[in-house]
């Protein structure tokens, strides 16, 4: 398959979005601030750690080809509405909103909104599966980099995590602070209020017999490994895969029209990516 | 009580174990509409063509897969359906494996799974895996998609993790982090600070303040009356050369 000079270059080169910020580059990421234990204080900004791959579709437009944009629109007025002209509103009564603007959403928690501030360290082996809600990675800021990883050496070294809480556009969250091969990796955690109670009468009225217990550990043990995720890929990306490749073989591309701005050559270039890592995938199955 | 959204059969190495699966989260949060400033209509998403900048309604959209620059192979409904996993009532379990070794980014959510009539296997299996501490690799298929996860016990009951493909986790490496020289009086006092703080995790001590005060806000505004706007705390970032110093004054006042 021909691949364009811009995908290659995103293939070989680093992801954008997890690009460690230097001066030259405008602060990105989904949150900037400070996390801070005690009085170290370090500069960090917030980035994914994961990306849901099922194989990316591009929603077309069926006239053109052109791809589709989400973007918000108002229906009164008939037209797309710029960033700069949408506001957060809260529905008091049917058609009635409370205007919140982003300055009044950072004031609800001045002390919450641009720091992470770790007030104690827990056993990371006590905290439920559970309660484990969105992962993401920390990266350190220009002059943070030092205290960053003094920060991640040292929860290593002692096995524990951060516990702290801040605010993140309209929500605050709880979030564990967990050290990962020397990063930084976070991740919210769902309040303990938002845990249904877990029904244990149906299982607590039978209590297994000595003999069906010993079976069934005979059974698990006689299938215990390591774990390894990497052997379980999702089967729909390979049947996907086939199908397209079948497509492209028939050379049954369409073209979409050119359209101004950059844009599409970035989106462009992480499908290319995901698709080439497909690929090396269902080579490797396949072998 | 939470509905049942799935029913079904773990196997493995001739042991069946029939399960119900239910919600285990439930998010209760402040939602916001979006509006627009001008006139106050409540906005909705809407599939813009970047060509000729006009909606395009659910019946002109068509799914394409990029190939090249804008080059796509188109996928109709019925391709996608050739895609799709045959359904199927049972989680497979392929292996066991230590609990511990199951990384918290690759959880994406947690159901709870409750016997569904026969109990006796349920509390076998429950009870040993919780003696072992192991959990069981599975996969399986739900509305159309197929899911890898793991099976946990809590000593009583079972509950199944939503796992990630590996694939969807981004690595360290490609952060990009240098590595940095540090010495072990600090890494020693920074480990002594950390071990200082610990305490023991009760998630029922952590409450969600800033919801309350947002509902504050909202009732205040709701009722005419004016909000202080107030800056958010920035911290000095501790420099390189003050990080020592600032480890030993943490840990005096630790």
């Amino acid at each position: 398959m021909k691949t364009s000079n811009k995908a290659k270059a995103a293939i070989n080169g680093q992801k954008q979005s997890n690009a460690p910020a230097s001066p030259e580059t405008p602060v990105g990421g989904l949150w900037s601030g400070t996390i801070s234990f005690s009085l170290v204080a370090i500069p960090v900004r917030l980035v994914k750690s994961v990306e849901p791959d099922r194989v990316s579709f591009h929603l077309l437009h069926d006239k053109d080809y052109s791809p589709l944009e989400r973007k918000m629109f108002c229906p009164e007025e008939e037209k797309i509405v710029p960033r700069e002209e949408i506001i957060r509103g809260y529905e008091i009564e049917p058609g009635k909103h409370i205007l919140i603007s982003d300055e009044e959403l950072e004031s609800v928690s001045p002390d919450r909104s641009r720091t992470i501030e770790i007030v104690e360290f827990i056993d990371i082996q006590e905290v439920d599966p559970l309660y484990y809600d969105h992962p993401y990675f920390l990266v350190p800021l220009k002059g943070g980099e030092k205290s960053y990883s003094l920060l991640a050496e040292s929860m290593r070294r002692t096995g524990k995590a951060g516990i702290a809480k801040f605010v993140l556009d309209d929500r605050e969250h709880l979030v564990l602070i967990i050290s990962r091969d020397a990063a930084l990796a976070i991740s919210t955690l769902h309040y303990s209020d938002e845990i249904l109670p877990e029904n244990d009468t149906a299982a607590a009225m039978h209590e297994a017999s000595n003999d069906a217990n010993n079976l069934m550990k005979k059974s698990i043990q006689g299938m215990m490994a390591d774990f390894t995720p990497e052997k379980y890929s999702n089967g729909r990306r390979k049947k996907l895969l086939d199908i397209i490749n079948k497509k492209i073989k028939k050379k049954t591309e369409v073209e979409a029209p050119e359209t101004q701005g950059e844009e599409a050559a970035e989106g462009m270039a992480d499908l290319m990516s995901a698709l080439e890592k497909s690929m090396r995938k269902v080579k490797k199955t396949d072998e | 009580m939470a509905s049942t959204l799935w029913i079904g059969n773990i196997q493995f190495d001739n042991i069946t174990v029939p399960v119900k699966l239910h919600t285990a989260v439930s998010q209760n949060r402040i939602q916001f509409h979006l509006l627009h400033k001008t006139d106050r209509v409540k906005l909705h998403q809407r599939m813009i063509c970047k060509f000729d900048g006009a909606p395009a309604p659910a019946e002109e959209q068509v799914k394409g897969f990029l190939v090249d620059e804008r080059k796509y192979v188109l996928m109709n409904p019925e391709e996608l359906q050739q895609a799709e996993p045959e359904s199927s009532r049972t989680i497979d379990i392929h292996e066991f494996v230590k609990t511990s070794r199951i990384e918290p980014v690759f959880i994406e959510r947690t159901y709870y799974l409750e016997p569904d009539n026969v109990v006796k296997s349920y509390s076998a299996l429950a009870a040993a895996l919780k003696e072992l501490n192991a959990s069981g690799v599975c996969t399986w298929v739900m509305r159309k998609r197929a899911y890898f996860g793991a099976i946990l016990s809590t000593g009583k009951n079972l509950r199944l993790n939503v796992l990630r493909y590996s694939d969807e986790i981004v690595p360290v490496k490609s952060l990009g982090l240098e590595s940095f020289e540090l010495s072990e009086k600090e890494v020693g006092i920074g480990s002594e600070l950390i071990n200082k703080l610990t305490v023991k995790f009760q998630p029922e001590k952590y409450g969600n303040e800033h919801q309350k005060k947002l509902r504050d806000m909202i009732e205040k505004k709701a009722r005419g009356q004016k909000i202080t706007l107030m800056t958010p705390k920035h911290l000095k970032p501790t420099t390189p050369g003050k990080l020592l110093e600032t480890l030993e004054k943490s840990l005096k006042a630790a």
